[in-house]
Order: C-alpha cells, then structure tokens, then sequence
C-alpha cells in the first residue's frame, strides 16, 4: 500500500474509533484544544503510562491498540478534576468509561490492573444482595487476585471498630434485581 | 422540612460512626431522617464504569421509591450517583426510554437529592445550629475536606464554588471552630483504589494529609465516608511510608457537631475512629468532666 493509501486508511479507521467512543460517552472529543488543562490538575497523570489529553488526541488519531491496552484508563480515579476545569467541556471521565467498556469487550485490558475483578464481583454482590457487603468482596477478590495477604492486618482494627460485619444483609425484592442486571446485559448487548 | 434518608452501602458498614452522628445530631436539630424502605446500592464506580444503563437504574430505582420526597445523602459517592442519574434523566430522553424498559417504572429525574451538610446549612440554617451548640469547638483547627464528588461536576451536583467550597467551614464555624483556608479541599484521596491499588491512594491521602498539617490544622473534617477511611485507616501506614508523622485525627463534620451540642462520645461513635481523637478533644475541654472521671484504661471515646 502507497503511503498515501496508508494516510487515507488510517484518517478512516481513526474516524471509526472516534465516533464510536464519542457515541459512546456522549463527550465531544473534537473539539479539545490540547491546551493540557486536564492532565494539568488531574491526580494521576504523573504516574500513569499516559495523561489525560494525550488520550483524548491518540483516540482522534485511532490508536485505538495503544489505548485500549492503556494503564491510565484504569488508574484514572474519575475525580471529574478535568471536566471541572476543561474550557471546551470535554466529558474526559465519560470518555474514560467508555473506553473502559470497549477495552473489557476488545480483551485488551492492562495486565496489571485488578479493577475490572473487582468492579464485577461488587456489581455481583449488589445484584445477589441489593446492597454492598464488605466481607465478601474482600474475601472475593482476594481469591480471584491471589492478594492473601495485603491488608490483612487491617482486618481485626476493622473488626474491633465495628467497620465491617461477617453477615450480609439481603435487601427484598431480590427476583426483581436479577431481572433488572439481566436486561440491562441484553440491552447493551444489544446495542454495542 | 420532610425527607427520606439514602444512607448507602458504607453508611450501613464501614461508616456506622457516620451513620449514628448523622442521626444524632439530625435529632438534635429536629430533623427527621427515616431511611427509604428496602434502599438499595447506587452501584457506585462499578457501575458508571461497566455499564450506563445499571449506573441509571440503580439510583433511579431508589428516587422512585423516595416517592417525592427530598432524599437526604452523607456519601458524596452515593450524593454524585444519584446526581448524576438525576442530571441525565432529566436531559437525555433515549436514556430515560432505556432505564424505563429496563426498570419496568418511567423515572423522569425530578426527585430533589440534597446533602446533609446543604440542608442543615440552607434549609435548617446557620442560626439554628450556633443556638443549639453548648459547648464550642475552641481549640479545634480544623481543615475541612471535601474531596471530589460533592464540588464535581458543579453543573451536576450544584453543591458549591467546586474550587473552593465553604459550606462544611460555615457549619463547623457556626459551631465555634476554626476553618483554615487550605489549597486540598477538592483533591482527590483515591477513593475506592484503597482495594485495587492502594500505591495510589497513600500518594493522594499523603499530599492531602500533609498540605492539612502544613496548613496549621490540628484535625480534619470529612463528609464522605470514603474519604475518610482513606485519611484516618491508612495514616499510620502512609507516615511510615513516607518517613512522615501526622497524627490528624479524622473526624466527620456530624461527630464534631455533635460533640458541640453536648452529644456522647458513644451517640457519635467516636471509638470508631483509627486516630485518636481524644488527647486533641480532652486538650480542647471537649470530653468534659465524664472522662476525668472515669479515666481506668478505657475513656469517654472509647479509645
Ligand atoms: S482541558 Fe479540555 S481542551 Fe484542554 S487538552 Fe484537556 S480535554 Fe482538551
Ligand atoms: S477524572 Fe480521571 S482523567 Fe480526569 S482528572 Fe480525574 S483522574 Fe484525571
């Protein structure tokens, strides 16, 4: 393929991944000015393998690889720091979901990052329970993380200051839930 | 005024201290906060992170059941979720269409969400709180934080100035402490990477912790469970860590409230806390006389 071909192609597919994470989020990466103000003030850009208006400009470029394997969009805290300030009103934190979702289902997902386990086994436990139950989550993750013992200390000073109980609490109306998780996996399904 | 309380997953757990002063100092200034029948989870950053339909269902849910009435809120994690949920469905007509079907009931986003600190400050007032206090906060430096999801986005949450927020200094001021001006207010601690990468939280607590001791602050004020098991459970490890000491003890605004009404230690849940706050509050005349009484190991907060 001439480079120009090469060119034209990778305007296209760029298109693609814009438009599809724009849809997605409802933010209008289009307009971002690349003025930095984002990653300016947001908490995690120093540490992260990327910053947040890089991300934005690799999506307008179709990275959608480079992206899409990305630390930053699981280290990123959606502290809504960027929305706050951006002076084009650039969604950054719906973005990020956004991208979330579409790593999950692309299977590209950073290997080092545990929140998706743990984001599943908390919407599990809400869909089981109605509410959070902190025990087991914890036991939950851990099991699914192989991360025995972090933290483990913490458990009796938790324990002894009556910050979590052994027995969850069920909340009514469980058959209901079930439903409501299903169709909403099958509406999304659905529509991706 | 009439509301209906939304306390949340942490408010039933990790949170009771939050739970019982919220109620108590409620109480004392007679307003009444019965919970919303069979409430369930907001679904939190999980949700809004894998799926927008749950993250608007599972707060409307909970609006509707609110049955109109004004739902009061301690968590700015759940304050932002039922928010936000309020925001889109209100503008987003396909969204609401969707969470319509999913839900089996139309929710059109209109149920008032307020947080404690904006109904004790505008629908309460100040006055009433400053009549109701017997024992002045004096000695207490207090720096109020209030982290990301009450102040963002202020188009959504419509909570205060999201730079710099004064409505937990206005309410600890009425009660005679002094606020400092601090540059934090609105950093963020991490929130729920306390699980999934804590190396990100002690970064964050750590600035946060450090800026309010720096700042003068003799103790910290929160109004977000997650904020403040983040300050106060990982001090001690994050002063380690960095080679740093703090010793802040981290209240929520409620407890100190409720300690210048003359509450019980025990009615705030003051032995919840990690940090002890007691050598600050016996120093500040806080305790009173019940603790020079009874001062056999055990004293007044339980610490
Ligand atoms: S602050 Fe907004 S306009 Fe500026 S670089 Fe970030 S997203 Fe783009
Ligand atoms: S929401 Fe995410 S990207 Fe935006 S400032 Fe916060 S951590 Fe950074």
């Amino acid at each position: 393929m001439s480079t120009e071909a090469q060119a034209v192609c990778s305007v296209a597919q760029s298109d693609d991944f814009v438009r599809e994470v724009a849809t997605a989020s409802g933010a209008n990466l289009a307009i971002c000015l690349q003025c930095r103000k984002c990653s300016c003030g947001c908490p995690v850009a120093a540490r992260s393998d990327l910053k947040p208006h890089e991300i934005v400009r690799l999506v307008q470029l179709g990275e959608r690889d480079g992206v899409l394997a990305s630390r930053m969009i699981w280290e990123c805290t959606s502290c809504e720091t960027c929305a706050t300030r951006c002076p084009q009103n650039v969604d950054i934190p719906a973005m990020m979901d956004a991208l979330r979702q579409a790593s999950r289902a692309a299977k590209k997902t950073a290997a080092t990052t545990t929140v998706p386990v743990f984001n599943d086994i908390f919407l599990r436990t809400v869909r089981r329970l109605g509410r959070m139950y902190e025990a087991g989550l914890m036991a939950s993750y851990k099991l699914r993380t192989f991360r025995f013992f972090e933290d483990m200390d913490k458990v009796p000073l938790m324990l002894r200051k009556r910050k979590i109980a052994l027995l969850p609490h069920k909340v009514r109306g469980g058959a209901e839930r079930k439903r409501l998780f299903d169709r909403a996996k099958d509406m999304e399904g659905k529509s991706r | 005024m009439s509301c209906v309380f939304y306390p949340g997953c942490s408010l039933d757990s990790t949170a009771r201290d939050y739970y019982l002063s919220t109620q108590a100092v409620a109480g004392a200034l007679g307003l009444e906060l019965p919970e919303i029948p069979d409430w369930t989870c907001c679904g939190s950053t999980p949700a809004h992170q894998s799926s927008e339909l749950l993250a608007l269902a599972l707060p409307a849910q909970n609006l509707l059941a609110a049955r109109g009435k004004t739902v009061a809120v301690c968590c700015a994690a759940c304050y932002s979720r039922l928010k936000a949920a309020n925001h889109t469905l209100a503008h987003d007509p396909k969204a609401r269409a969707a969470v319509a079907e999913a839900l089996g009931a139309d929710y059109d986003g209109s149920t008032p969400v307020k947080h404690l600190l904006e109904i004790i400050v505008r629908d309460i007032g100040l006055k009433k709180v400053a009549e109701r206090v017997v024992r002045p906060l004096k000695g207490l430096r207090v720096a109020a934080y209030y982290g990301c999801l009450l102040v963002r986005p202020p188009e959504v949450t419509q909570f205060d100035d999201p730079e710099n927020p004064t409505l937990m200094d206005d309410v600890l001021a009425a009660a005679g402490a002094e606020t400092l001006d601090w540059p934090h207010k609105t950093e963020c601690c991490g929130a729920s990477y306390s699980i999934t990468d804590v190396s990100i939280v002690h970064q964050l607590t750590r600035d946060v912790l450090a800026m309010a001791r720096d700042a003068g602050a003799n103790c910290i004020a929160t109004a977000c469970p997650l904020c403040q098991l983040n300050l106060d459970l990982r001090q001690r490890e994050i002063a380690e860590k960095f080679g740093e000491s703090f010793d802040l003890p981290v209240f929520y605004f409620t407890q100190l409230l409720g300690l210048a009404f003359g509450l019980k230690p025990a009615q705030l849940g003051l032995r919840s806390l990690v940090v002890n706050p007691e050598p600050l509050l016996a120093a500040a005349g806080m305790l009173g006389e019940q603790v020079a009484g009874q001062r056999q190991g055990c004293t007044g907060c339980g610490h």
